[in-house]
């Protein structure tokens, strides 16, 4: 046999099964709408827990409880102190997805798009989930030691206040449309 | 159904498939015309009555030449050329209805699954056996395979950009692509053992076809019942003011899970 033929069968093995994967219709998916795309809550982030979070895996709490209480309640403390990791990943990736969702539909929606951009995110999607597989299994069984996560919270507000700012600017568009509309003096309707 | 033999050389179970692909075949052309389908589906006409015109012009030939005559080979895959172009625009047909309405995805989608596909066209050339007795057979299998890749590019395009499929175009692209993989399968183990094969290769053609014409049959009963409409498009300031915005707000997310990554990399 040669090598092409087999070449062959795994293409269309391959092929057949992203198939089946591509008309998997996600449960209760429905048409999306326009009004679907843009974010409504910018700043329903998980960065506000931070302060609790940054509390709760501060390494000098483990020295002082090492030193004070028995090793039942220690091993205890650490897994909760792991539990907590785990949510704090989860809701980093319940950010990405309503992120990701906003942005699909936004794509979807609008008359023209970059595939730059398109492609950026679909790179960094791709390196977000990998990333996160790989990471909660390595806090889940106890390899990855638990980081300090406070030091990036000023950075993701920056980001929420760039994209807070775009979204008013479009209201304020659309405001400005709406009131030229509505002005006797309708040659000057002219948004952009 | 190329490459039949004479009609007095070819099994009994062979013309019953023949004749009933014929039939459905047939009946998807009366379908499309009593549906009004051809007014979404021109392409798709087209590919029908080009398919109908090859049985005949088949079987016409089978009248006068013997089985694995040279002009019976000529018309078998010269016609089938035609027939591969018109299936490849149905297609291109098909993927519009799905994705055109969502304007700006289309606009990225079509130039992605038509690069991708060129390319696997390239590839499965290169690989292909270099034999001018097998250059129809590997031409064949290299269109199809990009018929097919084209199918699942736009496909997954439309499931990232969670645009939902009607039935009866999901069931089209069903019948499509479950069309060309048999066909390239089919001309994989055909270029291996050409003659051992021959007649094998015409009856899971056929029965191929077969099954295709019955899920498209039932596509288009289905194409009806759900009424078009419309999305209403945002204007273009909002991809360009949120877009990059969510890029930075993910790449953000994505450097403090980095953290993590980090500390993973600095205990090891």
């Amino acid at each position: 046999m040669s090598p092409a033929f087999y070449f062959f069968l795994a293409i269309l093995a391959l092929l057949s099964a992203l198939f089946v994967w591509s008309l998997r219709s996600p449960k209760g998916q429905t048409d999306p709408a326009p009004s679907s795309a843009i974010p409504q809550d910018v700043q329903g982030s998980h960065v506000t827990h931070l302060p609790q979070i940054r509390r709760a895996l501060a390494p000098v709490d483990v020295e002082f409880a090492s030193k004070r209480i028995p090793r039942e309640a220690l091993r205890r403390m650490q897994r909760e102190r792991r539990n907590v990791a785990l949510t704090y990943l989860s809701a980093l990736r319940a950010e990405f997805q309503t992120l990701l969702h906003t942005a699909r539909m936004v794509a979807a929606f609008s008359p023209e798009v970059a595939g730059g951009q398109e492609l950026e995110r679909l790179v960094l999607t791709l390196n977000f989930l990998w990333r996160y597989r790989v990471i909660r299994i390595g806090v889940w069984a106890g390899f990855t030691p638990l980081p300090q996560i406070s030091d990036l919270s000023d950075l993701l507000s920056g980001y929420s206040v760039r994209l807070e700012e775009a979204i008013r600017e479009l209201g304020e568009r659309a405001a400005m449309v709406a009131e030229m509309v509505s002005s006797p003096d309708r040659r000057r309707i002219d948004p952009i | 159904m190329v490459l039949c033999a004479g009609m007095s050389e070819i099994g009994t179970l062979e013309r019953v498939l023949w004749g009933l692909s014929f039939s459905l075949n047939l009946a998807l052309v009366l379908l499309l015309l009593y549906r009004r389908s051809y007014r979404s589906y021109p392409c798709f006409l087209l590919y029908a009555l080009l398919n109908l015109s090859q049985a005949v012009v088949l079987f016409a030939s089978l009248q006068r030449w013997s089985f694995g005559s040279a002009a019976v080979f000529k018309i078998a895959w010269g016609t089938q050329g035609m027939i591969i172009l018109a299936r490849a625009a149905s297609v291109a047909e098909v993927c519009r209805h799905v994705l055109g309405k969502y304007r700006g995805i289309w606009g990225l989608g079509w130039r992605v699954s038509v690069a991708v596909a060129a390319l696997v066209l390239t590839y499965s050339w290169a690989v292909g056996v270099r034999s001018w007795l097998l250059f129809v057979v590997t031409a064949d299998r290299s269109i199809e395979l990009a018929i097919a890749v084209a199918i699942l590019a736009l496909l997954l395009f439309a499931h990232y950009y969670q645009v939902v499929i009607e039935p009866a175009a999901r069931f089209l692209l069903l019948g499509f692509f479950l069309f060309s993989c048999f066909q390239v399968l089919n001309d994989t183990i055909l270029e291996r053992w050409l003659r051992q094969y021959t007649s094998l290769f015409n009856l899971l053609g056929t029965l191929t076809f077969l099954a295709s014409l019955l899920l498209w049959g039932w596509a288009l009963r289905l194409d009806q019942r759900k009424a078009k409409s419309q999305p209403q498009l945002l204007s273009e300031d909002h991809y360009r003011l949120l877009s990059p915005a969510i890029n930075a707000r993910l790449k953000a997310l994505d450097v403090q899970l980095g953290h993590f990554w980090r500390a993973e990399g600095r205990k090891t």
